[in-house]
């Protein structure tokens, strides 16, 4: 009877029942079996109201989706051109460096394809980029300042793994430096091989541009000097950037109206959160009954025979991570696999913060991996271009970005040596 | 099916304005509260100090408020069909079968919440019976009765998508 369940569960989750779903329902079954009631379930979904930290994912939601509309992203565009267009592949570069800054800013909540898309890909192809190479580019782009904060993923590590969030904010920016980095270096590469024009740098242009975007180039370094002053904690900051960016997009640029455009951008901003936090709840509930029935351990038993050094774990670790990544949401893979991997990466040594880095790094690149890469679709969808064509245009750059990721997952004091050097 | 409908709408109107309202709370329970204390800090007042004193119930009050947003946007998400779910099958399978399939995860999600209604009644049920308070006197329950409110909202939201999704595979109008 059981077993018979088991079955139609997983196959009613791969067939898209909502993950949620999927999870209650395999908590349920466990606790069944151990004859433990349900409200077990409920009592660990309560504790949702018991982490201050939880209130941050609300409000830096709500602050990205007021970035998202609006003239944001064209600003930020305009400055990254004036200061990096006159590099060889440079707008390869303008495209790249922009993607991970509004990704940033916008919380990684997979806005950036639509919102900064429709504006590179147009000028890459126009200024001679190859098309497969201009696609890729803007695909992969799309998921690029995960590391960065204020990114929700990074929230939802610390919060499920128990690691500051303050600390982690630091360790992911020499990471997400060096990923970004490489493929800026990789388009300037291209741009040399194919002799492409560049405009020369523009002084009074720079100047132009910084004027515009001078609001909003700051907000993630703002977040970072408040944190790390001990002016305000991570959520205050949220709460601060709220009244910060709504006093731009209201009062200063008067892009959106406080009492039409507003309330409608909290209410989609709030259904999202919505669906990634029921993820949360549900998955606390299965965490619960996993480590009851001493999973963790009995997978660590299983797995000492086969996995010897610590070396060996991060390798098998890269390798299952790229898989959840292909078939799961960032969202969903953090809250389901990282309470089973972290006593797994304290047995083998591996620091909960690096493993942190590792796991934003590894599912970031999932985005851009087929079969079911979400970037990939979001792209199709957004530039109606058929999937396939997706698949064989982001290739090259899942190339360098899995020699960043081996690089990150070997070279533990690249995310280590921020944090350390701050505390 | 019309009346079934309205109704939906309704109530899903109702629950957008709540969110509204509980999102403007946490900003600004949050925002006064660093304002306070910056005040105090950097330029000595003492009544903010006071002020803030007052204010204690505001921090469990805005985590409180986590959780309620929560159960509200996931009904919303239900209804509009918008969870986070693994898509690998609908990729494949022929158009023709994905009616009878939306039906059946729609009944699937619905029992899942039903069940999840139950046991949560009976949390709250033995919290009324036992629980402490939560600040200003209110007693934890009341706080947990999202719980059970939320879930019987999904599971209505599943129930409805389900037969709506019947109904057209019928060849019926669906309102």
């Amino acid at each position: 009877m059981i077993v018979a369940i088991i079955i139609l569960l997983t196959f009613f989750s791969l067939a898209g029942l909502p993950i949620f779903a999927g999870i209650m329902g395999a908590a349920m079954l466990g606790l069944h079996a151990s004859g433990v009631d349900f409200s077990a379930i409920a009592i660990e979904i309560f504790r949702l109201a018991n982490a201050p930290v939880l209130l941050a994912i609300p409000l830096f939601t709500f602050a990205g989706y007021l970035l998202s509309e609006g003239q944001t992203s064209t600003r930020l565009v305009r400055f990254s051109r004036s200061l990096f267009g006159w590099l060889p592949g440079g707008l390869g570069v303008v495209a790249l460096v922009s993607s991970a800054f509004f990704t940033a800013i916008t919380g990684a909540t997979g806005i950036t394809i639509i919102a900064l898309g429709g504006l590179l890909l147009p000028a890459l192809v126009s200024e001679k980029y190859r098309e497969p190479f201009s696609l890729g580019l803007v695909t992969s782009s799309g998921s690029l300042g995960l590391l960065f904060p204020p990114s929700l993923p990074i929230i939802l590590y610390g919060f499920v793994s128990g690691v500051s969030i303050e600390k982690l904010f630091l360790a992911g920016l020499l990471p997400g430096i060096l990923i970004v980095g490489s493929l800026c270096l990789f388009s300037v590469f291209m741009g040399k091989r194919w002799k492409l024009e560049t405009p020369p740098f523009s002084f009074s242009e720079f100047l132009l541009a910084l004027k515009e975007a001078a609001w909003e180039i700051p907000i993630p370094f703002l977040i970072l000097v408040g944190i790390y002053s001990g002016f305000c904690t991570a959520t205050e900051a949220a709460a601060l950037t709220v009244v910060y960016v709504l006093i731009l997009k209201t009062l200063v640029f008067r892009e959106l109206a406080l009492l039409s455009d507003v309330p409608r951008i909290m209410l989609s901003s709030m259904k999202m959160v919505g669906g990634i936090m029921i993820v949360l709840g549900a998955a606390l509930g299965f965490t619960n009954f996993l480590v009851d029935a001493f999973v963790p351990m009995k997978l660590f038993e299983f797995l000492k025979g086969m996995i010897e050094s610590r070396i060996a774990f991060l390798v098998v670790l890269n390798l299952f991570l790229l898989l959840v990544g292909c078939m799961m949401d960032i969202f969903s893979a953090i809250l389901v696999v990282v309470p089973l991997m972290i006593p797994l990466a304290e047995k083998f040594h591996v620091d909960p913060v690096h493993l942190g880095v590792i796991f934003l790094a590894n599912l970031g690149i999932g985005y851009n991996t087929p079969p079911v890469g979400l970037n990939l679709f979001i792209a199709s969808s957004r530039f109606e271009r058929p999937i396939v064509d997706l698949y064989r245009a982001t290739v090259p750059f899942l190339l360098v970005l899995l020699l960043t990721l081996a690089l990150i997952t070997y070279w533990p004091s690249l995310s280590l040596i921020l944090p350390r050097w701050i505390h | 099916m019309k009346i079934l409908a309205r109704i939906n709408t309704a109530i899903a109107r109702f629950e957008g304005w709540l969110l509204i309202l509980f999102l403007s709370l946490m900003v600004l329970l949050t925002f006064i509260q660093v304002f306070l204390r910056s005040l105090f800090i950097y330029a000595h007042m003492g009544w903010a100090n006071d002020l803030m004193g007052n204010l204690d119930w505001a921090e469990p009050f805005v985590r409180l408020l986590v959780l309620w947003v929560t159960f509200l946007g996931a009904s919303l998400v239900t209804g509009e069909n918008k969870h986070i779910k693994i898509d690998l099958l609908t990729q494949i399978i022929p158009a023709s079968w994905r009616p009878p399939l939306d039906v059946l995860l729609s009944l699937a999600g619905a029992l899942v919440a039903a069940l999840m209604f139950k046991a949560s009644l009976f949390y709250v049920g033995t919290e009324m019976t036992f629980g402490g308070k939560l600040f200003l006197g209110v007693p934890n329950w009341i706080g947990q009765l999202i719980l059970p409110a939320g879930f019987l909202l999904i599971a209505f939201r599943f129930l409805v998508r389900g037969l709506f999704s019947a109904l057209g595979m019928l060849g019926r109008a669906t309102p």
